[in-house]
């Protein structure tokens, strides 16, 4: 029981981050590569308020977040205006030079030993809560003209400036977002495993969460969900298949890719799901 | 009462590497004006729309609006000042239906801010009501109504222009640029398509910059003309005039299929 429970909330913490992917790479067909440094940044800047300065925990959480804010602005400044496949290279070398930062700040971070002796604070209900306010933020996103400015911008850009978007401060405001997601997440995370070492929040967590989007359909909320349930539980399930997992892993991936290019959900949204599923009893009882 | 001037440019160019797009171009659009740009393929039409609307900065020159200097300006800037365009070769967004792509053009008047949308407060809900509303209005002005969820990309071409031209009203603006919107039309469309303009044109005051190469559209519509031939401005007059102009014949109206 206790090893669900463990599972079931290391898997909610990383859907918060990957709501944040959901929101930048899905809605906004923005690759970064770096997404998971600011989720680094998020649990060494609370594990380092908390355990060397003894600040609450509540107060460290707000101020990481705010630390993610500026950060992630300063690097929205410097990358938002180049072209996306740019922006992903940038990022990319944006989050490695945070991990090189996370390593080489021996002091502060405990380098390549890891940060150790971070309390247990995160319980699985205040994962849980985290994430459903997570996905609520993210569904009021996309019922706002932000959900609806993302896709004409990902859809045509230049008919988007001609219809006065500014798409440099629509990236920037969801940039922002998806990185304090992260943050927050990362927050959980280091608070739950009570270690975290730099080598946790490399480029290949930000594919991982990218492929989660996409597995699930980057268009449909809860697809994004159910995906990242399928891919994070996947390798648990695997387990038996000792060495093969990882290719049984991919295998699975680029089999619904290839054969669902939409995602395993595509762009269904819940509630015209079930909307759907009522009126086909309907007619069938009919 | 004499008209305001909308839009004043002096002496734009714009060259691309050696290309000289558009070439000292001079004109002006008063309010309430309907003004043709006309000339033939690469004569720098769409290049001088483009300095307008911002997609592209000029070389040299200025363009005033209401006495105002936008070159410079970003495109978003542009459009929320009051002038709206459409495009050549449609530009609408892939796979959102049409009230969505109408709706798009209200979100820089939203009142609300990402704090309001994340939590989706009470007035999320209130603006989108109301923007709903309004564009409804819109398809309605334009006959779309009865396509408001259809993809927009996926209705025949005559119909993406309306929405093009609908999503640029829905910007409420004071001048609005159309880009050949008669290109791709078949004849029987045009007739709709000129009365429409000039139904807008009448009902809410604009002014307009309409760029064509069809004759009919133009002749019909515009009470002034440029004719730009290479990048350079050759001639401008009302449209009989253009029309009797030995250089305007000679360059552009002379050939023989410009009537078919």
């Amino acid at each position: 029981m206790a090893y669900y429970l463990t599972v079931s909330t290391s898997i909610a913490i990383v859907l918060i981050s990957v709501m944040g992917t959901h929101l930048l790479t899905g809605m906004n067909g923005m690759f970064s590569l770096g997404q998971a440094a600011f989720m680094g940044l998020g649990a060494y800047t609370a594990s380092i308020l908390v355990v060397t300065f003894g600040v609450p925990f509540p107060i460290a959480v707000v101020a990481s977040i705010l630390v993610t804010l500026v950060v992630a602005y300063f690097v929205g400044f410097a990358t938002l205006r180049i072209r996306q496949d740019f922006f992903a290279l940038a990022l990319f070398g944006f989050g490695q030079a945070m991990i090189g930062l996370f390593t080489e700040l021996v002091q502060l971070t405990g380098g390549a030993h890891g940060f150790t002796n971070i309390p247990r604070i995160t319980t699985p209900t205040l994962a849980f809560v985290s994430l459903a306010v997570v996905i609520f933020i993210v569904w009021s996103i996309r019922r706002s003209h932000f959900g609806r400015d993302s896709l004409a911008i990902r859809g045509n850009d230049m008919a988007a400036k001609s219809s006065g978007i500014d798409i440099f401060k629509h990236r920037m405001v969801i940039f922002m977002i998806s990185s304090a997601f992260a943050a927050y997440a990362g927050v959980l995370l280091a608070f739950y495993n009570r270690y975290i070492d730099s080598n946790s929040f490399g480029w290949m967590i930000s594919v991982t969460w990218i492929i989660i989007v996409f597995f699930g359909g980057r268009d449909s909320l809860i697809g994004t969900l159910l995906g990242g349930v399928i891919l994070l539980v996947l390798p648990e399930v695997l387990r038996f298949a000792s060495e093969w997992r990882i290719t049984l892993y991919c295998i699975t991936i680029l089999f619904i890719i290839n054969v669902m290019p939409k995602g395993l959900f595509g762009s269904i949204k819940l509630p015209k799901f079930v909307k759907q599923l009522f009126t086909k009893k309907q007619q069938e009882a009919e | 009462m004499e008209n305001n001037t909308m839009i004043k440019i002096t002496n734009l160019s714009k060259t691309f590497g050696g290309l000289c797009a558009v070439q000292d171009f001079n004109g002006e659009l008063d309010e309430k004006q309907i003004v043709g740009i006309i000339g033939p393929n690469g004569a720098g039409k769409t290049t001088i729309l483009n300095t307008i609307s911002g997609i592209y900065k000029p070389t040299t020159g200025t363009i005033m609006y209401k006495d105002r200097d936008i070159v410079g300006m970003k495109p978003c800037d542009i459009n929320r000042l009051g002038i709206a365009r459409t495009y050549q070769n449609i530009n609408l967004f892939k796979e959102m239906t049409v009230i969505e792509t109408i709706k798009t053009a209200y979100s820089w008047r939203a009142t609300y801010n990402v704090l309001g949308a994340m939590f989706s407060l009470p007035r999320v809900h209130k603006f989108e009501k109301d923007i709903q509303e309004r564009s409804m209005r819109w398809l309605e002005r334009v006959g779309l109504e009865d396509h408001a969820d259809q993809i927009a990309q996926s209705l025949p071409y005559g119909m993406q222009r309306r929405v093009e031209i609908a999503r640029a009203l829905a910007t409420e603006p004071d001048v609005l640029l159309l880009d050949e919107p008669g290109a791709g039309i078949n004849h029987s469309e045009i007739q709709d398509l000129v009365d429409l303009i000039k139904g807008l044109y009448e009902e809410l005051e604009l002014s307009i910059i309409l760029i064509d190469h069809r004759m009919d559209v133009i002749m019909k519509l515009c009470n002034w003309i440029y004719v730009q031939d290479f990048g350079k401005s050759i001639a401008q007059g009302t449209p009989e005039q253009i029309q009797n102009d030995p250089i305007v014949i000679k360059a552009y109206l002379g050939e023989e299929d410009i009537n078919a």
